[in-house]
């Protein structure tokens, strides 16, 4: 179970980023974030596995304070944070293996995984992993030699290999065409479904935020303006968060 | 004021040209370019450039015969001996004669068109030259010989007249100043590879501390990183000749040392500051994504920063390697040894053709290298 408390975050420039957030979410929860780009959705995710230090409030998960915690501690809670971004962020140069077996490096013996040693149960642990994606067949090949949707299994592949209880998806979609974009959704949804994680995700689609989310948090200007069912998200509502330049982004929304 | 625009526009233009060509005029003053030398030194020129042009790579290894005949002084001081009746021999008419007699000397079966070193082997072993001579088309000489008092004879030993022929057709051998060459631009090569290592070496930990995304963090950081980047700075304002002359004041004249701290310390500065270039304009997003599994912050540098810096970090080596082997070719000028200093001594010393060989190993030197180089920079993108 995870809580937001207070959560403020002022940038050096003096940009606020979010402003008094406060919401649970529990375990087994599908929790889409939505609302404009700017409006805090990245921030709040960063700031709940401490890339991003907030300025004040508390972020606690399972009884423990992420906000205070640093050091190793902070390491071990992160290996329960599974992250994916809407850019990927593979290594390019690196083998599919490689950017897979880098989920598992907070598990890892620190000296022997620098000298780049990976146990032979952790390359198989990897396989399982890029197997149950369906991309066991790129294990070799360059990340940048993939596609955008494989690049994006990679990466929740390497999310796998973190064993998490709790998955972060900063837009997961937003670089893919929409039959891609399912394909990556219906993988979140499965391990969802099936391993129980719970999800806190990112969207800026419709019709995947009604498909795939069991709750919705609707964010502007750092300020929560928004909280229900994804029934509950109509097209006024939507307009609503998404302000009066919506209409583009609705139109390819709803579509 | 919008009206007078194109008028201001045209005038500084014409600022602008008058600015330059009062500069380049100063310059021309200051440089003395004296063209009139430049055409009148011609045959000067001509014949250095044709010295330099024509590099010693290989020798005749000299074969030699001698052909030798006891010429008895005065005549019946010894028996005189009767001479071989074929093959290359000297006939002497008369065979003896008394000092400051004339006799007439002839060669013959000697190797056509040959030169002949003619001389006297004395009495007491002693040797004196006379003169140098050609052979003709049938291989003979045919020449007066003034008989000289030294050559009398002592102790029963006469003198006799020797030739010594040096053929023109020994086998091609590598000159003696090819092999220096070698051996020079050898020492050049891994003075450059030495200097570029060591350089290397030095830079990878000051380019990180030099990268704005790495190391300014906080106070201590920020300094670090101003002090690091100040210090590659000022090394980087050095050139490498300046410091070869220092170093070469230093650890003596001609050492390849010298020219190897400096080639080491103007790599490290320049490699510090290209390498801490790669390092800043790397992805972020991996090192995000990797610090978010609960790696630690080497882990992090060994998996998502050292991937996407190696290609650059191997290419900018190489290419500085390729520079270096550029750069140590001269400073041998100012003592720092290799092929540059052997270039500087022949030159001093007016041996141009000698230095033509250097030039020449240079040269293909030079543009292996930046073949190769280029070549396996290239596979490395």
């Amino acid at each position: 179970m995870l809580k937001v408390e207070h959560l403020t975050k002022v940038y050096p420039g003096g940009t606020v980023a979010l402003k008094d957030l406060s919401f649970e979410v529990s375990d087994g929860e599908f929790l889409v974030i939505i609302g404009l780009s700017g409006s805090g959705k990245s921030t709040l995710l960063r700031c709940i596995n401490r890339l991003i230090d907030p300025t004040e409030g508390k972020v606690i998960l399972d009884g423990i304070d992420v906000t205070a915690s640093k050091g190793a501690e902070l390491r071990h809670i992160r290996r329960k944070i599974g992250m994916i971004f809407q850019h990927f962020n593979l290594v390019k140069r690196s083998s599919v293996l490689t950017n897979v077996l880098n989920g598992r490096l907070g598990y890892l013996n620190p000296w022997t995984s620098t000298l780049g040693f990976f146990p032979a149960d952790e390359k198989k642990r990897a396989m399982d992993a890029l197997k149950r994606l369906s991309i066991d067949d790129k294990v070799d090949s360059r990340a940048d030699a993939l596609s955008g949707g494989q690049q994006q299994r990679v990466g929740i592949a390497r999310t796998l290999m973190q064993e998490p209880t709790l998955i972060l998806a900063d837009e997961p979609v937003a670089s893919l065409d929409p039959v891609l974009a399912h394909s990556i959704m219906q993988y979140l949804e499965q391990l969802n479904k099936e391993d129980k994680v719970t999800v806190i995700c990112s969207l800026h689609y419709l019709d995947l935020i009604q498909r795939y989310a069991t709750r919705v948090i609707g964010l502007k200007d750092g300020v929560k303006v928004f909280e229900g069912s994804p029934a509950e998200i109509n097209r006024e509502k939507f307009k609503e968060i998404y302000g009066e330049e919506a209409q583009d982004v609705r139109a390819t929304a709803l579509e | 004021m919008q009206k007078y625009k194109p008028f201001l526009k045209a005038l500084r233009k014409l600022l602008i040209t008058i600015v330059l060509v009062v500069l380049i005029i100063l310059s021309i003053r200051v440089t003395e370019p004296d063209l009139v030398k430049l055409v009148s030194s011609f045959p000067k020129a001509e014949s250095i450039m044709g010295q330099l042009l024509s590099p010693v790579l290989f020798d005749r290894e000299s074969e030699k015969i001698t052909v030798s005949q006891m010429v008895p002084v005065p005549c019946d001081s010894v028996p005189s001996l009767v001479s071989a009746d074929s093959g290359p021999r000297i006939i002497l008419d008369p065979p003896c004669g008394s000092p400051k007699d004339v006799i007439n000397l002839r060669g013959v079966e000697l190797p056509p068109n040959a030169e002949i070193s003619l001389r006297w082997i004395l009495p007491d072993g002693g040797l004196l030259s006379i003169k140098n001579i050609m052979t003709d088309d049938k291989g003979e000489i045919d020449m007066p010989l003034e008989i000289r008092p030294i050559t009398t004879a002592t102790d029963g030993k006469a003198a006799q007249i020797s030739f010594e022929v040096t053929l023109p057709n020994g086998k091609l051998v590598v000159a003696q100043t090819l092999k220096d060459v070698i051996d020079a631009m050898f020492v050049t090569i891994f003075m450059a590879l030495i200097a570029t290592t060591l350089g290397t070496i030095i830079a990878v930990p000051l380019s990180f501390l030099a990268a704005s995304n790495i190391t300014r963090r906080g106070a201590l950081g920020t300094g670090v990183y101003y002090l690091v980047r100040a210090f590659l700075n000022i090394i980087r304002s050095y050139e490498p000749l300046v410091l070869a002359t220092i170093f070469a004041m230093i650890v003596g004249f001609g050492s390849p040392f010298a020219g190897v701290i400096a080639l080491s310390i103007t790599t490290a500065a320049s490699l510090g500051k290209m390498f801490s270039e790669a390092v800043e304009s790397i992805d972020t997003g991996p090192i995000e994504a990797i610090t978010a599994t609960g790696a630690n912050r080497i882990q992090v540098v060994m998996y998502a920063v050292v991937p996407q810096i190696i290609p650059d970090f191997l290419s900018f080596t190489i290419y500085h390697w390729d520079i270096n082997v550029r750069i140590s070719t001269i400073i041998g000028f100012v003592g720092g040894g290799g092929i540059g200093y052997l270039l500087s001594q022949r030159i001093n010393t007016l041996q141009y053709s000698q230095a033509g060989t250097a030039l020449l190993a240079i040269i293909l030197v030079v543009w292996a290298l930046d073949f190769l180089s280029s070549e396996i920079r290239k596979s490395l993108v």
